[in-house]
């Protein structure tokens, strides 16, 4: 067995406080805006919530780099464990995609609209890959110690990142043009949720990525601490690897067959 | 921090309360918010038993009846059944390992805030036009109707819980696997660790669907997906389905933890190591594991294919064989044992107990053919009421006796423990045996009204008057918690355990061990007496 671990800590710390502010003003937004109907409020909670869970997150960052002693190296568990339950929440809306395929097989024809095209799927997909390949050589840029590669590198995984937001929000808009709603059919309920499950999750991706550039650039993170670095990374492969599973339900098994 | 080492927790000042992230304070933060909100959610049963002691609608108006039932249920289960094990997961796991804190301290305190939120909100639900009526289970179409109450705030705060247990599940799973002292293995480990984190792993997998299912709910109804509804090719059934496949596991969630309990109170109360130790944790892990198969035995009325629920009641059955492993070996570990009968082993012994009577009702309605014809009838609820109300309440207050003089280093009135004991186990027995006899004569659950049929009536006025001896009981469990702070001093190891936290000071300082890192000899157990 290996040396178990033993760390000493802060006996406290602020900063899980003003994340947790930002995670009850979250709930508190988006009650104001869609059940008390109070939208304006439900805006002003939500840019509240972003700039404390900024702020907390940035603190939280700044001090477990600069204070906590040592390197633990936990974190990959941590990220796996998360990632487990992560395929859970995919699995919900794969089960519900499914119930409707079976459940409507003989009209699920009528569904499809005529605007879907598999092949903007792949282009999607050698996106994806190209910046999972791009995260790669980052971290391997960085444990050899070129910090100037690495930033590089993880600029081109953010932007093709955001590329990836972009083209698929375009495409959304798009289909909702054709009468192609989330309230049609159940088709569309599940292809805007199965594909708008992973665009969060892309988002909040490059959220940890912004995180991670900007320890990167500002010296915090140094080569014996690459932890966070390696979650970030376990995180974007498996919001890449969730995408050929998206794309092959939401194009290929709702669309083309 | 070295300057607090000299303040057990309660004499921590406000401001190291609300930004700390030591395991133990946070474990009291949850203890005492999961206490509040349980007698909350007990306050409101007394207010359902109250209504239901004679015919009639006389106290609450309809809507107000269904948001009790509605917050009874919910609350009991989220904040009390679940949550009060995350006092003990945060109190017990890192010092039983021999670890200085869990593996993410900060992250700890996050979880601990996400609870906090999602009681805020539940608070929110006080307010008379915000009040949920639609069933702790939330099933549509009935949740997306209006007069179900308020359905986003219903999801948020399903939401919140679940980042609250995502958070802690991450983090103790990882402090159980790599802050383990050298020569304690998982093996070697106490079974309440195992208890509690086979609950833990449960949650990390089972959690996400429920979270699933509440979005697709909230998605519904604000802003037109039809994943529930049929007009466009959507299903209801699914959400039963998403839900379930969480919220069965959810009530392993609550009892693995309080076998836990009973294996550490019945060893070190007789004095003999836990009778087939190895059998124990395969047991453990065994339910944890066929509790996702058997999810579907709550839907047996629902509708679905033949072939399902043949499975489903299968798997059921099934599950009672590692309890059975686990009964018979805490009996065998009582057998030729030199017993203490003090409070936490009269809980224990009474939770054991109230299991087997939940256990041996589980079994009939695990068959379809009886199920259907007691499904939605109070005798589920009083089955239910004897695992998950009685045998997870007693487990968790045999815990809290059992360690209470390690938490707060004063030994609790034993007497006041001892009326308490059996005031609560006469009270639960009349109050859910009563119950379980009016459902299979019929009656159902959840009205606020039922006919005048004269051994309903007696039957529903036994079951209140248990539900009074029930409420004094646990007040005089809070008196005897409160009059213990003032106590005697209790010392190091009052019971004579091995266990690791047993050999730190009482209440444990700060930094835990005095030393680091924690050895163990080769041949230690929790469970060596001599």
């Amino acid at each position: 067995m290996e040396e178990a671990l033993v760390h000493s800590e802060h006996e406290t710390s602020v900063w899980p406080m003003a994340v947790g502010a930002s995670i009850l003003l979250s709930a508190l937004s988006l009650l104001s805006f869609f059940h008390w109907q109070m939208p304006i409020l439900g805006i002003v909670l939500g840019g509240a919530m972003l700039a404390i869970l900024a702020i907390g997150l940035a603190g939280w960052a700044r001090e477990a780099f600069q204070h906590a002693p040592e390197e633990t190296e936990v974190g990959t568990i941590a990220v796996a464990a998360f990632v487990v339950s992560e395929t859970i929440i995919f699995g919900t809306v794969f089960v519900a995609f499914w119930v409707g395929r079976i459940d409507n097989f003989d009209v699920w024809d009528t569904f499809v609209p005529a605007g879907l095209e598999a092949s903007f799927a792949v282009w999607l997909t050698f996106i994806l890959w190209a910046s999972s390949i791009m995260i790669v050589l980052s971290e391997r840029a960085f444990t050899r110690g070129d910090r100037k590669n690495a930033m590089i590198y993880l600029g081109a995984t953010l932007g093709l990142g955001l590329l990836f937001v972009v083209l698929h929000m375009n495409e959304w808009i798009h289909l909702v043009g054709e009468g192609f709603t989330v309230d049609a059919n159940v088709y569309a309920t599940s292809f805007y949720s199965l594909t708008g499950v992973h665009t969060s999750h892309v988002i909040v991706g490059i959220a940890i990525n912004l995180v991670l550039f900007w320890v990167v650039a500002s010296g915090l993170m140094t080569r014996e601490r690459t932890t966070f670095f390696k979650g970030a990374g376990l995180y974007w492969h498996f919001v890449d690897i969730m995408w050929l599973l998206v794309a092959a339900n939401a194009y290929l098994i709702g669309g083309a067959f | 921090m070295q300057e607090t080492v000299a303040n057990p927790w309660f004499r921590a000042s406000f401001r190291e309360w609300i930004f700390t992230t030591d395991h133990k304070k946070i474990a009291i933060l949850y203890g005492m918010t999961s206490l509040l909100f349980f007698s909350v959610a007990g306050l409101m049963g007394m207010a359902i038993r109250l209504e239901l002691n004679q015919p009639g609608v006389q106290y609450l108006d309809p809507d107000l009846y269904n948001y009790l039932l509605t917050g009874h249920g919910a609350v009991m289960l989220l904040w009390w059944a679940i949550a009060f094990w995350g006092a003990f997961s945060n109190f017990l796991i890192p010092i039983m390992i021999g670890a200085r804190d869990v593996a993410f301290p900060r992250l700890n305190q996050l979880s601990y805030w996400f609870f906090f939120s999602a009681s805020i909100l539940v608070l929110i639900t006080l307010i008379p036009s915000q009040q949920i009526k639609m069933m702790w289970t939330g099933y549509p179409p009935f949740v997306l109707h209006d007069t179900a109450g308020p359905t986003g705030l219903y999801v948020l705060i399903v939401i919140l819980i679940a980042g609250s247990t995502l958070g802690t599940g991450v983090n103790f799973i990882t402090t159980v696997l790599r802050f383990r002292a050298k020569g304690i293995t998982l093996g070697k480990t106490n079974l309440i660790i195992h208890g509690l984190i086979s609950s833990i792993v449960v949650q990390l997998v089972g959690v996400p669907a429920f979270v699933g299912a509440v979005v697709m709910l909230f998605l519904d109804k604000y802003i037109g997906t039809g994943f529930f509804d049929a007009n466009t090719g959507g299903d209801p059934v699914l959400y039963q389905h998403l839900f379930w496949f969480y919220s069965h596991p959810a009530v392993y969630v609550m009892i693995l933890p309080a076998f836990g309990v009973f294996s550490e109170v019945l060893s070190t109360m007789s004095k003999r190591p836990i009778f087939g130790r190895t059998s124990m944790i395969y047991a453990i892990w065994a339910i944890a594991l066929l509790g996702f198969l058997v999810w579907a035995h709550h839907m047996f009325t629902s509708g679905m294919p033949q072939w399902l629920r043949i499975f489903m009641s299968f798997t059921t059955v099934l599950i009672a064989v590692p309890t059975g492993i686990k009964v018979f070996n805490w009996v065998g570990t009582l057998y030729g044992g030199a017993i203490r009968l003090n409070t936490a082993m009269l809980f224990t012994l009474g939770g054991i107990f109230m299991f087997l009577i939940g256990g041996l009702t589980g079994i009939p309605l695990a068959l379809p053919a009886f199920d259907i014809n007691v499904h939605d009838s109070a005798f589920i609820v009083g089955h239910f009421h004897y695992v998950l109300g009685m045998a997870m309440t007693l487990g968790a207050f045999s815990g809290v006796y059992f360690w209470y003089p390690k938490i707060t280093g004063r030994m609790y009135p034993e007497r006041w423990g001892k009326i308490s004991f059996w005031l609560i186990l006469v009270g639960a027995n009349l109050l859910y045996f009563a119950m379980m006899m009016v459902g299979i004569e019929g009656m159902p659950r959840r009205y606020v009204d039922y006919p005048e049929i004269d051994y309903w009536v007696t039957l529903n006025q036994i079951s209140s008057v248990g539900a009074v001896f029930l409420a004094v009981g646990v007040g005089v469990t809070f008196y005897a918690w409160f009059k213990g702070l003032s106590g005697p001093e209790a010392g190091r190891n009052p019971w004579g355990s091995p266990s690791l936290e047993w050999t730190v000071s009482s209440p444990p300082p700060p930094q835990n061990f005095d030393s680091f890192p924690v050895e163990v000899a080769d041949d230690w157990s929790p469970y060596k007496y001599h």
